[in-house]
């Protein structure tokens, strides 16, 4: 009997041992934020491995398809956004991996027209070189929005990572569920038999 | 990509998956001897941690699944085995979908059960030798993986996606996947064939290790 737990026991370090890095997920993921009028992003796997050449599209929050293309080489994706709405960006791999993201309306520039107003002048990019020459207040807030948001976004991936991340006790927690469950299926299992083994034996 | 998420095949295959599911777990359940869940229990947590060591290849990123191992250890029991692993994994990792679980736990118990049955058939044939039996668990390991891959092709095949580059990317990226497997069971199984060679012992099935004990 010892020798059998201490081989269970076994079989679970061994189990631990071999998923000992269990901040490793294996599911796609997006990450996108708007920086100006630019949504930036990339979908992703895990912290070093990008999902690259994948199909992305990007919905507006009124139904309309903004932008259809592929992720490149580092799995990244940029897209012009030219209405103040909610984007809804969704990745699909040809192998079945799928991963939606939603920018909100409230990370685009005010100077946007609302979803559904009028048809909107092509969006011009606004270089960052065009910075050193602040003038009118519409510039030194388009300039303010795109520096600030630059700044979050490395806090903004770190959250996400976080919140994306497996930890230890979510794998412990699984494991302690299939002792419970295995021990209530096994105590039902006995009392089923109970009247036969109160029989004289 | 063993793991399909919610909102990606289509209702007559989620329907197909959760029956099939449904029935091989009650035939499994009805069929397993209370003294060996605890084995279940096992490798199901195995299953269930197996998914987290996982490496990038090509274009996408897989992982173990070691459902070529549940097969071989459990035959028809792989089936609750790996309910539970992939309901929890869905909850707690975010790995496939709750709505979609009944079509990841086909994809991957069935070709299990089919390793299993298989694996009884070689052992009988490598009569007394632990090394041909390792070798026997070693190429099920790998199948289990090949089954499941084309069986995840399938899926979304049906669901009305193109079949023929789905299953080749999926076949394509898990030929590693196909290879530790393939190693990691036959490594597992032989080691168990020398340690304790009841440990795989079913009902029904009486080699020369059971005549032995």
């Amino acid at each position: 009997m010892i020798r059998r737990f201490a081989f269970v026991i076994a079989v679970i370090a061994l189990a631990l041992g071999t998923g000992s890095p269990p901040a490793l997920a294996h599911k796609m993921k997006i990450f996108a934020s708007a920086t100006g009028a630019t949504i930036l992003g990339y979908a992703y796997f895990n912290a070093d491995s990008r999902a690259v050449q994948t199909k992305v599209s990007v919905r507006g929050a009124d139904g309309s398809t903004v932008f259809t293309g592929v992720t490149d080489d580092k799995g990244q994706f940029a897209v012009q956004a030219t209405r103040r709405m909610d984007h809804h960006i969704s990745v699909i791999g040809d192998d079945g991996h799928m991963a939606t993201f939603t920018v909100t309306a409230a990370e685009l520039p005010d100077s946007l027209p609302p979803a559904g107003g009028a048809a909107p002048a092509p969006a011009a990019a606004v270089p960052a070189a065009a910075a050193a020459t602040v003038v009118g207040s519409d510039d030194l807030r388009n300039f303010i929005d795109q520096s600030v948001s630059r700044q979050l976004r490395p806090l903004r991936e770190q959250i996400d990572a976080y919140q994306e991340k497996i930890w230890l006790h979510d794998v412990i927690g699984g494991i302690g569920y299939i002792v419970g469950v295995a021990g209530l299926a096994f105590g039902f299992a006995n009392r089923r038999r109970r009247p036969q083994v109160t029989e004289p034996s | 990509m063993a793991h399909i998420p919610d909102g990606v095949v289509s209702f007559p295959v989620l329907a197909v998956g959760a029956a099939v599911t449904v029935a091989g777990c009650a035939y499994a359940l009805k069929r397993l001897p209370p003294e060996r869940i605890p084995q279940a229990a096992i490798l199901s947590a195995v299953f269930f941690v197996a998914s987290l060591v996982h490496f990038p290849v090509g274009p996408s990123s897989v992982h173990l699944i070691l459902n070529g191992l549940t097969g071989v250890i459990l035959g028809w029991a792989a089936f609750p085995a790996i309910l539970i692993a992939l309901l929890l994994q869905a909850v707690l990792f975010g790995f496939g979908g709750v709505v979609v679980l009944g079509v990841n736990v086909m994809n991957m118990a069935v070709p299990a059960v089919i390793c299993g049955l298989l694996f009884d058939v070689l052992y009988r044939r490598t009569g007394d030798s632990p090394r041909l039996a390792a070798l026997a668990a070693g190429f099920c390991g790998g199948l289990g993986v090949l089954l499941t891959t084309l069986a995840v092709a399938l899926s979304l095949g049906v669901s009305g996606r193109e079949f023929l580059p789905a299953a080749k990317l999926i076949v394509l990226t898990h030929v590693p996947v196909m290879v530790v497997e393939a190693v990691f069971t036959a490594a597992a199984i032989g080691l168990v064939l020398r340690v304790k060679p009841g440990f795989i012992a079913r009902p029904g099935l009486s080699p020369a290790w059971e005549r032995v004990e």
